[in-house]
């Protein structure tokens, strides 16, 4: 009998987990079991250019029918709502059953819905798949009114494709800063004004009281009594990691599946990648659960050398970027452990970045900058807390030097 | 091929090593690399999304794009990473007295 192995999710950490295993063993069956009936693509562009007609459908796949095909990888369709790890089992609504010798399981993560009126819910829209990313920029096509409620990457990437796409757009945010207390509020300032200087308002601190429907309108009463008259509503309130499946079993789970460096659970060959995961990172000696592109991939890929046999441990360097209007923002490493801040530059031309230093070490960074000015900076700083490299902060804070100076050869 | 198609870019010592310029000439743009052992031209913007790579990074053979971290082969032009996935053109360059040429066809 042949080794099967089931990847349970088909998104990025699963196909690059699937192909991975085929690189390291030429035998087993692979075979990935996916709710949505797509091969897997690349989601960033949802939000960006899918909206705004820059990219296809046709872009977005990771890789053609063909690829799978040639490393006799399966894909299969299908919703599994069940799951019993002692007979290692997975099942449909159906009772079709998948058998495993490993399971990966890379089910991604699900977006937060707001609790308003029920009869309601059906008149707010998400963004996580190509399904939904089809409906919305359908919907909106005839709207010039449209409130992004969330003031989050997702939802400022929304706000930024439909104000190109010449409509007026309302991002209303609970918090006192957009993007969450991570990112250094100077650079949420940054990113706050070029919406503004685009059309777009923005509401801070304010949280929905009540929304209400007359005609083809809503309106969106605020705590300060005001009232938001808009034509189309998109929720971008966060995310949590895609688990329900797993409540009521042995596998352990803290937001998100436990893991350790090796992209193992708490159950013996069942390992999970991805957005899903809540994984150990050696250099911070502690669990974290990542929402990012690169960490798909690579959790993916790491995930895939372990089932196969081949012992490697996870320490990438947490990265992940955000694209609004002609500004790149970048995140890399850990931004929420530091005894310093260091600043470089203070004009997004040349691009701005925060340092955030333990011990001379830095733990992370943040980089905002027009398009491109910030990638090479942000990516020297992630080499260095790889290494736990001490650094000189005269030369992170002065940007007529290059960063190069400070990698150690 | 005529001697016309080789186009100078500057002198050598313009391009620190594992470093590169960014040289435009007409309406085309080219990114010229100094490696270990020599120089190399690819075109300049990246094939994923249009950003130039004068901004990227250059580890040993490879330039990373700085908006989402593609990384191409600088000799081959190969995409060796997403989200890049379509291959990066490259030119034939020469030295002579100290300056470097790039052929663009
Ligand atoms: C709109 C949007 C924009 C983004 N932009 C950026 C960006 O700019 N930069 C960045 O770094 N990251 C970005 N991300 C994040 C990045 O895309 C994700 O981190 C990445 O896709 C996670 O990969 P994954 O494989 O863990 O999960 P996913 O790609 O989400 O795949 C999970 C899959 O599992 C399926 N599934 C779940 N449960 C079941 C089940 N029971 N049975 C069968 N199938 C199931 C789901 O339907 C889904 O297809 C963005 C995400 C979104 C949604
Ligand atoms: S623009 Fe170069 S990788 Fe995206």
């Amino acid at each position: 009998m042949k080794n099967n192995i089931i990847i349970l999710g088909g998104g990025q950490a699963a196909i690059y987990a699937a192909r991975e295993v085929r690189k390291n063993d030429t035998d087993s069956n692979i075979k990935i079991l996916s709710e949505e009936n797509l091969l897997p693509y690349e989601r960033p562009p949802l939000s960006k250019d899918f909206l705004l007609n820059k990219k296809n459908e046709d872009d977005l796949y990771f890789h053609s029918s063909d690829v799978l095909k040639n490393e006799n990888i399966d894909f299969e369709n299908v919703l599994i709502n069940k799951v019993d790890f002692e007979n290692k089992k997975l099942f449909t609504k159906n009772d079709d059953v998948y058998s495993y010798n490993s399971l990966l399981i890379s089910t991604g993560s699900e977006n937060k819905k707001l609790s308003l009126d029920k009869n309601l819910n059906d008149d707010i829209y998400y963004l996580r798949n190509l399904e939904e990313a089809k409906t919305i920029k359908e919907k909106i096509s005839n709207k010039n009114k449209i409130t992004i409620i969330g003031g989050g990457f997702i939802g400022l990437e929304i706000a930024s494709s439909i104000s190109q796409l010449k409509k007026k757009v309302t991002v209303i945010e609970i918090g006192n800063q957009l993007m969450g207390r991570i990112i250094p509020k100077q650079i949420a300032d940054l990113v706050q004004k070029t919406h503004i200087e685009h059309g777009n308002d923005i509401i801070l601190n304010k949280q929905i009281e009540k929304i209400s429907k007359k005609n083809d309108i809503y309106e969106i009463l605020l705590n300060d009594n005001s009232l938001i008259e808009t034509e189309f509503i998109i929720a971008g309130i966060g995310s949590t990691p895609s688990i329900k499946l797993f409540e009521n079993t042995n596998l352990k789970l803290d937001n998100g599946i436990v893991t350790n460096q090796y992209c193992e659970t708490s159950i013996k060959d069942v390992y999970a990648a991805g957005d899903v995961s809540n994984f150990y990172h050696p250099l911070y000696e502690r669990n974290i659960r990542l929402e990012s592109y690169q960490h798909a991939q690579n959790h993916g890929i790491c995930a895939g050398k372990n089932i196969a046999g081949v012992k490697t441990e996870y320490s990438s360097v947490p990265w992940m970027w955000s694209d609004q209007f002609n500004l790149n923002l970048q995140l890399t490493g850990i931004c929420d452990d530091y005894d310093e801040m260091v600043e470089r530059g203070n004009n997004i031309n040349n691009g701005v970045i925060y340092f955030f230093l333990k011990n001379k070490i830095i733990k992370g960074a943040c980089g905002l900058g027009i398009v491109g000015k910030v990638g090479r900076d942000i990516r020297i700083t992630s080499k260095l807390s790889e290494k736990n490299t001490i650094v000189d902060t005269q030369i992170l804070s002065d940007e007529t030097q290059k960063l190069n100076k400070l990698i150690q050869k | 091929m005529s001697e016309e198609n080789w186009i100078e870019v500057g002198s050598t010592d313009s391009i620190e090593e594992e470093d590169l310029i960014r040289f435009d000439h007409q309406d085309k743009t080219f990114c010229v690399y100094r490696l270990t052992d020599g120089f190399y031209a690819t075109d300049g913007m990246c094939t994923h999304e249009t950003v130039h790579l004068e901004d990227g990074l250059v580890m040993d053979d490879e330039i990373e794009c700085p908006m989402h971290q593609g990384i191409f082969n600088i000799k081959s032009g190969e995409a060796l990473s997403p989200p890049a996935c379509e291959d990066l053109k490259t030119y034939p360059v020469k030295v002579d007295n100290d300056k470097i040429f790039i052929k663009i066809d």
